[in-house]
């Protein structure tokens, strides 16, 4: 039982990981209604720039926040400069085009601050408390804290507030939402910000835990990718439930089915995936989308 | 005609690009590493006096090693000690040859960001113009071109790779490793356990290749007969995963007081030692040569909260407040500065491992009578109880024997919170 207690708030820190960014992706795709490939990479260079920050003398907390606001403006950047270009167009090719700008983002970190492991400090310290048995970090417990946090803002923002209607109305019908007044073009670009400021809060959880390197988020991306599939486009709430999930079960696969073990367990989530689709194909929290012919 | 794209189409489309991407994406994630069969390399029979890369007054080394990449760090090293230690002898004027020659050496470094098709392609770049390929590190990608190299006849020798198969004088002609098999590492600790005389239980966790193969088989063979020791769980990870959390929690429900950790990879490592922490499981560690450096790893993973951390070595710790004092280190750290451009304390024990090497194709150069690979791999197999500069008390060079690398010998060491203690027991 202790065993088994330890392995499902492993897996829910683990899964809050996954679910930092797959929120980031479900508020650019709300925004923009594109799947935004790079932003792992973007993640990853706000954590260097926190990064940054430290080696400059700022506290942590400091750190983070200014790394925080900053990548607001880089993501607005990039979708005012670069995406821009194609969101009118075939979203197939932007897809393509957020695929370049991870692998670009990832050489342009590996280039200022190489490849080598950057010891990235941690918010929360090394203690633990004891929950029913099992021994629980408190860095385990501060991630999912917050994360909860920001679905919980982010799901009030879309759900109650001015900006995230008009957010979503621009990501439903841009046309529409221009002739009513909205500004899109700004709307677009606080979208990204946003995303971007909440993956720099992913950036700056997972470092102290992978150790800060280029490549860092590409594993949490391919699971925060199913994670945002299996949960729905659309909703924060699902994004987070679903990579939780697979966190769980991704740990409780390894060690309580023998014939998966360590070594299949990568294949979890994604026949999970494959299993919600099938039986809802919309994800397990998102909207149906009803075309009328 | 509208100015934006209007989505009435796309969403299960959408959803099919995306599951795609992800497919495409988790193929990247997990680097399926396969190595490269290059078959390259068709006979030339002209026999020329001397091979390529070397001339009366110089000789031309070859290097493919990590230089970019998660690698980069300790695949910096390999080249950076090489540098040193010839960039000193190139500035005393070179170094002395058997057939009466003086020559400078010089090093082409090429990067293969440890993949191993890079690594096949480096070698084909550099073969004809380079004498020997050496240093470059990793099991994947020396493995990558060793046909190759077998096929036309470059010698490939004193690598860095506990691969087994390349100390092999049979399977590979061309080639010897120059550090440690993983088996040897595996059987030192083995054997200090065996030795301890007390009861002992043991965890084992290993990377899921030949790599934690190796060191596993060599640490049960050294453990064979001994009533005294007990492997009470055994688990694996992948070299792709982000995370061994479960597997330290399984582990540390075993109550074993002693873990062996077979990992090669760096920030695993650091969270394995944190983890344990976590879960108040305080054990005695064993840890490969390769993941053991006390300022890259032990001392992010507070290491010092164990009762003990051991790992295997052969080469002096410059870090070490033992060897501060230590002529050999301090002329390694001036050499490593001026002619490496690497002014920084070296993290990696590959800037000292390359650094021997330099002394060791030293010894194998003076030996060397005509200017040919055959000559050199001839020369090269005479070399036995060197003592390489760095290297500690009770290790040593031996190429003479077969089917072990240049480098078989390791003492255990035992971490101090600073540095590592050669220890002779396990305490």
């Amino acid at each position: 039982m202790q065993t088994f207690i330890q392995l499902v708030v492993d897996g829910l820190s683990t899964g809050s990981i996954y679910a930092a960014l797959a929120l980031a992706i479900v508020l650019v795709n709300q925004a923009t209604g594109l799947i935004n490939f790079a932003q792992g990479g973007i993640a990853v260079l706000s954590a260097y720039i926190a990064y940054q920050f430290t080696v400059w003398g700022l506290p942590l907390i400091l750190a983070i926040l200014a790394s925080v606001v900053v990548s607001f403006f880089i993501g607005a950047f990039i979708e005012r400069y670069l995406m821009r270009r194609f969101e009118k167009g075939d979203p197939d090719t932007a897809v393509v085009v957020t695929i370049g700008l991870l692998t670009l983002i990832t050489g342009i970190c590996a280039w200022i601050w190489s490849y080598n492991n950057l010891q990235f400090p941690s918010l929360f310290p090394l203690d633990t408390v004891t929950i029913f048995g099992a021994v629980v970090s408190v860095r385990s417990l501060g991630t999912i804290f917050v994360i909860v946090v920001i679905m919980l803002i982010l799901q009030g923002l879309f759900l109650g507030t001015k900006l995230g209607l008009a957010l979503r109305a621009v990501a439903i019908n841009p046309e529409s939402a221009s002739f009513s007044g909205l500004k899109v073009g700004r709307l677009l670009m606080v979208g990204w910000g946003l995303a971007a400021a909440l993956g720099a809060v992913a950036g700056a959880m997972v470092a102290p835990q992978l150790t800060l390197t280029p490549g860092m988020m590409d594993g949490a991306l391919v699971y925060a990718l199913a994670a945002v599939i299996i949960g729905g486009l659309s909703s924060p709430l699902g994004a987070v439930v679903a990579a939780w999930l697979i966190g769980v079960l991704e740990n409780l696969a390894a060690v309580y089915v023998p014939f998966i073990g360590y070594d299949l367990r990568i294949a979890v989530p994604f026949i999970l995936l494959f299993i919600v689709l099938i039986l809802r194909p919309q994800g397990l929290f998102g909207r149906k989308v009803v075309v009328r012919v | 005609m509208s100015e934006f794209h209007t989505k009435t189409w796309g969403r299960r489309t959408r959803v099919t690009t995306v599951v795609a991407g992800i497919g495409i994406l988790a193929l990247v994630a997990t680097g399926c590493a396969r190595g490269a069969n290059t078959g390259g390399g068709d006979e030339s029979g002209d026999a020329v006096a001397s091979s390529p890369g070397i001339t009366d007054d110089s000789i031309t080394l070859g290097i493919t090693t990590p230089l970019s990449g998660p690698t980069a760090g300790p695949g910096t090293c390999t080249v950076a000690g090489l540098e040193a230690y010839f960039g000193a002898a190139n500035a005393a004027g070179g170094i002395e040859f058997g057939d009466g020659n003086t020559r400078t050496v010089e090093i082409q470094a090429l990067d293969d960001a440890y993949d191993p098709q890079q690594a096949a392609a480096n070698f084909e770049q550099l073969k004809d113009s380079v004498f020997a390929m050496t240093s470059g590190l990793g099991t994947p990608t020396n493995r990558a071109w060793r046909e190759a190299a077998i096929d036309d006849e470059v010698p490939q020798v004193l690598i860095m790779t506990g691969d087994p198969l390349f100390s092999n004088t049979e399977e590979s002609p061309w080639q010897l490793g120059f550090v440690p098999i993983y088996q040897n590492e595996g059987a030192a600790f083995g054997e200090l356990l065996a030795a301890s005389g007390e009861d002992h239980k043991v965890a084992i966790l290993a990377q899921n290749d030949d790599y934690g193969e190796g060191y596993v088989e060599g640490f049960k063979e050294a453990i064979e007969g001994a009533d005294n020791v007990e492997i009470v769980e055994e688990l694996t990870y992948e070299a792709t995963d982000t995370s061994v959390d479960a597997q330290l929690t399984e582990l540390a429900a075993s109550g074993a007081d002693v873990f062996f950790n077979a990992m090669s990879i760096t920030p695993l490592v650091i969270s394995s030692l944190q983890k344990a922490q976590e879960l108040g499981w305080l054990p005695s560690w064993f840890l490969p040569s390769n993941t053991s450096s006390p300022t890259a790893i032990l001392e992010p993973g507070g290491a010092t909260a164990f009762p003990g951390v051991y790992s295997v070595s052969f080469a002096k710790a410059p870090a070490s407040p033992a060897f501060a004092e230590d002529e050999d280190v301090q002329n390694f750290l001036t050499n490593l500065a001026e002619y490496a451009d690497y002014p920084d304390m070296p993290a990696f024990p590959h800037c000292m491992w390359s650094y021997m090497i330099g002394g060791t194709l030293e010894q194998v150069f003076a030996e060397m009578t005509e200017p040919t690979r055959e000559n050199f791999m001839e020369a090269l197999r005479t070399v036995s109880d060197y003592q390489a500069p760095l290297m500690l008390e009770g290790t040593a060079v031996d190429t003479t024997e077969d089917g072990q690398p240049a480098v078989s010998s390791v003492v255990v060491q035992k971490y101090n919170g600073r540095g590592y203690d050669t220890v002779e027991a396990f305490e």
